[in-house]
């Protein structure tokens, strides 16, 4: 593959006035209750390896404290990590002084906030022209865009409003639309859906997905909710007090957990309707296509509706298609086999 | 004394106290001993004041002894002080002289609408603007309209530099904690400082012709809310907020103007309708230094007990400060309403 957009080397932090001395501790080997216990310091990030590739939505999740908050900004280095790089676009963020960094804030990266964050003080058009006006832009151009952006997200004829007068999912499209107005390769989402209710939420994870299908933007997206995650990323990170548990692509994860937290986190999941035919179908070898097959289904169809279409019957078996090529053979007994949570694999041992 | 002859004696000390050759005056003590020929017995156990150990040994300080050494040291500082302080306070001198004098040549006809239309202008209330204008001509019609305007003349230019020192301190105790951590003291201590303290050394300081002692003597006073609002305002600001502007790339300057002093300025308004409130409060005191005004004609009340004249200059210093409130108070709410609405 090519060089990822944004990729995390041995990246660790510390919470704590002497980070750098307890470095070594956490490098040894010492888990988070230890250190908080005998030196009083709070591990973040532990030994964090990620590569983000461009034009994915790189989803990573895990419970509270698990530090995905914390990870995320380090990408844009609000937070300073204690030791370890952080490269976008083949730059080391870490090298960078200030006013570069300021730039790069500008230029690569924009953030959406779970508290929305947006000026008060400020009308929804000013807001979301805000990233432009801050690179010094003239106001028609700030305007323009914005404008352009308030109307994508479904925002028009709210751009005289203030933040106040707005819904909280009204208020997280302006934060989208302020993100896209900074035109940048990168968008730091932090919990965006977080705050909002149900409803609302899936309906912004839609337009978000509609968003990246025509924008291809490298998205980093926080969340602790599993079925946000599945529904958005491309690739999956699951963090635990800091460390990496697993990460692969999402469906790779929901059939071969490697722990028994992301077990207990897979289990409670629909998963007819998350998993899709390509993870479970038997690939075809040799070309051979069995005779006795009941009908040709998509790779990307989702068990849920292959279960609709052989109205139950486990004896049905389909041939798989991508596109026009023929890829393989679902067999419906299997696909009944894969809706039950397995134990974790030996196979996929601890990463990291 | 006879407890405190025994401690020195016995600390070994009553050479270097010496015999008690008292040149100071005699005290009543002294004087009732030489009468009676009978000493009064004090307490067994006296509080050990410098007075009281004094008697025992005479190298101790007498109490007296302090004051005057204060008042020594200062007098000794006050011709450096004077040679820094007195070329940079000149401008207030200037500044409280000239406007005094435009407030009191500008014809009534002229400065009463002047004044009307101001108050509209900031609160944009007809109930303020009318409650205004029937002050000031109730001021007018019993002859205290100059008084009041200079009194208010004094207000405009003391609550103006206080502004204008007031905030930018303000902002920069917001941004270092170090900052804020040695000006808080400070501040304590100018709010805390009986408002007739203030006035002793200033007057030791400049001669009481001057126009800036009472200029000092009230900003000195007015200035702490305005600092204080300011810093607080600024550190209230949502971190969120101010999270998504560093995120966006924006420089302490854009920070600073876009989003924190935006933010802040309810609280920042608040400090100065304190602060005008409060040089309202000293101008009715540096009266005792000739600051012209209301204070004036309060000051004759007492000194000639001219109950009537007190009462009516008391009178119209409580319609001026609540017209001063009501109109910055009006202008604050306006402010916080574009901040929020709903």
């Amino acid at each position: 593959m090519t060089q990822p957009m944004v990729s995390l080397r041995g990246l660790y932090k510390i919470f704590g006035v002497r980070d750098k001395e307890m470095l070594h501790h956490v490098q040894g080997g010492m888990c988070k209750e230890e250190l908080l216990a005998h030196h009083k310091h709070v591990l973040g990030l532990n030994n964090i390896n990620i590569d983000m590739q461009a034009g994915e939505i790189t989803v990573v999740m895990g419970l509270s404290g698990s530090g995905k908050s914390t990870l995320i900004r380090h990408l844009n280095r609000l937070i300073e990590p204690t030791a370890g790089e952080i490269i976008v676009q083949g730059e080391d963020v870490m090298g960078l002084p200030e006013d570069r960094l300021r730039h790069a804030r500008q230029e690569k990266m924009s953030m959406v906030f779970q508290k929305f964050a947006l000026l008060p003080h400020k009308t929804v058009l000013k807001n979301a022209g805000m990233p432009l006006s801050v690179r010094g832009e003239d106001e028609a151009t700030c305007d323009r865009e914005a404008l352009k952006w308030l109307n994508r997200v479904g925002l028009s004829g709210f751009e005289n409003q203030y933040p106040a007068q707005l819904s909280g999912g009204m208020q997280q499209r302006v934060g989208i639309a302020r993100a896209l107005t900074a035109n940048t390769p990168i968008m730091l989402m932090d919990e965006a859906f977080s705050a909002l209710d149900p409803l609302i939420r899936t309906d912004m994870q839609d337009l978000l997905l509609e968003l990246q299908k025509e924008l291809h933007k490298t998205i980093v997206f926080i969340s602790h909710d599993l079925d946000e995650a599945l529904k958005l990323a491309d690739h999956l990170v699951i963090l635990k007090d800091g460390l990496v548990v697993q990460q692969d692509e999402p469906q790779h994860i929901l059939l071969n957990p490697n722990d028994p937290y992301i077990e207990d986190f897979v289990s409670d999941i629909n998963r007819a309707r998350v998993l899709r035919v390509r993870s479970i179908m038997t690939p075809l070898d040799d070309g051979k296509v069995p005779k006795d097959a009941h009908g040709e289904v998509e790779v990307s169809d989702t068990l849920e509706s292959m279960i609709t279409r052989s109205g139950g019957d486990t004896s049905h078996a389909y041939v798989v298609k991508d596109g026009e090529k023929t890829v393989g053979t679902l067999d419906m007994t299997e696909l009944v086999r894969a809706l039950v949570p397995r134990v974790a694999s030996e196979a996929g041992a601890r990463q990291s | 004394m006879a407890l405190y002859d025994k401690l020195f004696s016995a600390l070994g000390l009553s050479d270097w106290c010496g015999d008690s050759v008292d040149g100071a005056p005699l005290s009543l003590s002294d004087l009732s001993v030489r009468a009676g020929g009978e000493e009064v017995s004090g307490p067994f156990f006296p509080i050990p004041s410098l007075d009281n150990l004094h008697e025992s040994c005479n190298r101790v300080w007498q109490s007296r002894d302090v004051t005057n050494g204060i008042e020594e040291g200062f007098l000794a500082a006050k011709p450096a002080l004077k040679t820094v302080l007195d070329p940079i306070t000149q401008p207030l001198s200037w500044m409280l002289d000239g406007s005094l004098w435009l407030f009191e040549a500008t014809p009534w006809f002229i400065m009463v609408p002047f004044l009307v239309a101001i108050s509209w202008y900031a609160s944009r209330s007809r109930p303020v603007t009318i409650f205004v204008a029937a002050s000031i001509m109730l001021l007018a019609v019993v002859d205290h309209y100059d008084v009041a305007m200079q009194t208010l003349s004094i207000i405009f230019v003391c609550t103006t530099i206080s502004v204008l020192f007031g905030v930018p301190i303000g902002i920069a105790m917001s941004k270092s904690d170090r900052l804020q951590k040695g000006v808080v003291p400070i501040l304590d201590l100018l709010q805390t400082l009986p408002t007739f303290v203030y006035l002793i050394p200033l007057i030791f300081l400049f001669s009481v012709t001057e126009s800036k002692l009472y200029g000092i003597a009230i900003i000195l006073y007015a200035i702490v809310p305005v600092i204080r609002l300011t810093d607080l305002g600024i550190r209230l600001v949502d971190q969120d907020v101010i999270e998504a502007a560093n995120a966006f790339g924006m420089n302490d300057r854009q920070k600073l103007m876009q989003v924190q002093l935006p933010l802040a300025l309810p609280n920042i308004m608040a400090g100065i309708n304190q602060t005008i409130m409060m040089s309202l409060a000293m101008v009715v005191i540096a009266s005792l230094v000739s600051a012209p005004g209301l204070g004036v004609n309060v000051l004759r009340g007492i000194r000639n007990l001219e109950l009537g004249v007190g009462i009516v200059a008391g009178i119209g210093i409580v319609l001026l400060a609540v017209i001063l409130d009501r109109v910055s108070k009006a202008a604050l709410t306006r402010v916080d309403k574009t901040q929020v609405k709903h």
